[in-house]
């Protein structure tokens, strides 16, 4: 592929030049087309990072981040620790498993943002319903990608431990989990994305707070700048916490042989 | 997952017969208590508005025949068909182009990665701004909600397609874009599929969030206006039909893998 003459620094500059000027030549042309157009529908990037910086000293936007923070992390350490143990008993138990699949394949297709009305009439406005819409989000992925992971233990293996008198015990923490847990990490890479919009969800429809409210407020008040700046606190922590699920993923890949 | 190590005799057969059997029994008993569960809690536990199955299942036939249900289910599911359409048309040749093409994979990657990380519905209010409370913020709602799944996945297929496969298509001089859409389009088909299958539950997802924000009518709309009038089984009926659409979608795509590209499962199994 390359010339292996070439130093490391120019090796690192050669790959990440180029998407250094893609990520400029975006920003010069949201700059242009934003100055171009009425700043009630587009703001340009400037104006985007001055309306940030206001948020950002005036404390609302690590305030209102915190927030959407702390919802976060309940929700989806509640979707991961219920989805893997869910996940896994499903995986032992056959009957559990065969009688219970389709409805969870059901659950799993719905539209999860469609429950968010009844879960309001029935929780009303608090911290629970939205930590639950969150993790209604985040747990199906879960469940069936360990249900999965469970599914593609060889018989032979299970059979082998048997016959070494492994107890359920060591069964679990020697073959159970060691091959469960790299696609259950898959599950949780997916659940990182859809607590994430089960979070912005939950601020848009139910209680209002958090970066959810923040966007729907300038939204409201007709804050482009605002609304830009919200979008783009969002896109970062979107694009960090992908970034995250796949390391996680391929730190545990190399189990899956 | 059928184990595809069993040995086919007719003693296996009539064991499987007797399996498939034993399971649906499983399901209908497992649906059952399910059912019985939600009924007694809501009973016991809940005002009478909440939805529980006997009001639900008396609701069906209801909603089902309402004309004014049976536009909004239509206006969704159209909203979400041809928005489907776009981003695939769209994706596809975005993907193929990003699999093919250094310069264009520099240039949009960073997007692309950015936007499919990007939870969809931040971009609703501002969808809403640009094209007013109306379908047209649905339908573009759709369209960034499942294309990015769609360009992700065909450009990873097109980035799939085996060397030779291209080189033959060259030495017979083929055009460039014959090439690409005879040899590395077809080739990239079932990454195009777990891309559509991926983008059509997003879809799904973004009109009902484009509608509730927007108030367009649609199935949306209409389970948030009967859950908030406490016509609560009515609204649930939105969301059974809802789920049906999903699951259809999802057995459409798996049907159109089969039916289509039979070569794929069994190399996959293999």
């Amino acid at each position: 592929m390359r010339e292996s003459s070439g130093s490391a620094a120019a090796y690192h500059l050669g790959r990440h030049l180029p998407f250094a000027l893609s990520l400029a030549g975006g920003l010069a042309l949201w700059e242009l087309v934003g100055r171009e157009s009425s700043p009630a529908f587009l703001v340009p990037f400037s104006t985007t990072m001055e309306r940030l910086w206001e948020l950002l000293v005036g404390g609302t936007l690590v305030a209102e981040t915190l927030d959407s923070a702390g919802l976060f992390a309940t929700g989806f350490l509640l979707s991961v620790v219920v989805g893997i143990a869910a996940g896994l008993v499903l995986a032992r138990v056959q009957v559990l498993r065969v009688a219970l699949e389709p409805y969870i394949m059901i659950l799993y297709a719905t539209p999860m943002v469609a429950l968010i009305p009844f879960i309001l009439s029935l929780m009303g406005f608090g911290f629970i319903p939205k930590v639950l819409v969150v993790f209604l989000f985040g747990v199906f992925p879960v469940l069936y990608n360990t249900v999965e992971g469970a599914r593609s233990i060889k018989p032979e293996m299970l059979e082998v431990a048997r016959s070494f008198r492994s107890g359920e015990r060591a069964l679990w923490r020697d073959v159970m989990l060691p091959y469960t847990l790299p696609f259950a990490m898959t599950g949780i890479r997916l659940a990182i994305g859809r607590c994430l919009v089960g979070m912005v969800a939950a601020e848009f429809f139910l209680s209002s707070n958090g970066l959810g409210q923040l966007i729907m407020s300038a939204s409201q008040n007709f804050d482009t700048g605002g609304l830009f700046a919200a979008i783009t606190v969002i896109c970062l922590i979107g694009v960090g916490l992908m970034r995250l699920g796949f390391a996680l993923e391929s730190r545990f890949a190399h189990w899956r042989k | 997952m059928v184990d595809s190590t069993m040995p086919v005799d007719p003693a296996a057969a009539v064991g499987k017969n007797a399996r498939a059997g034993d399971a649906l029994v499983a399901r209908l008993i497992a649906g059952a208590v399910i059912l019985c569960g939600w009924e007694i809690v809501v009973r016991l536990s809940a005002p009478a508005f909440v939805a529980k199955p006997s009001t639900i299942a008396m609701a069906i036939p209801r909603v089902l025949v309402d004309p004014a249900f049976l536009a909004s289910a239509a206006a969704t599911l159209a909203g979400v068909v041809e928005g489907l359409a776009i981003a695939l048309v769209v994706g596809t040749i975005i993907g193929l182009a990003i699999g093919r093409s250094r310069l264009v994979d520099v240039t949009l990657r960073l997007y692309v990665n950015i936007f499919y990380a990007l939870p969809m519905l931040v971009v609703v209010p501002l969808f809403a701004l640009w094209f007013g409370y109306t379908g047209a913020a649905r339908l573009v709602t759709v369209v960034f909600a499942s294309v990015f799944s769609i360009i992700v996945n065909v450009a990873d297929g097109a980035r799939a397609v085996p060397q030779e496969y291209v080189e033959v298509a060259r030495s017979f001089r083929a055009a460039p874009l014959r090439s690409l859409f005879d040899v590395v389009l077809p080739a990239s088909t079932p990454y195009l599929l777990a891309g559509l299958r991926l983008a059509a539950g997003r879809a799904l997802i973004g009109a009902v969030v484009a509608e509730f924000i927007t108030a367009v009518s649609g199935i949306g709309y209409f389970i948030l206006y009967n859950s908030r009038t406490y016509h609560e089984s009515e609204a649930f009926v939105g969301v059974l039909v809802l789920a049906g659409f999903g699951v259809g979608f999802d057995s459409l795509v798996g049907w159109c893998t089969r039916r289509f590209l039979p070569w794929y499962r069994r190399d996959r199994g293999a």
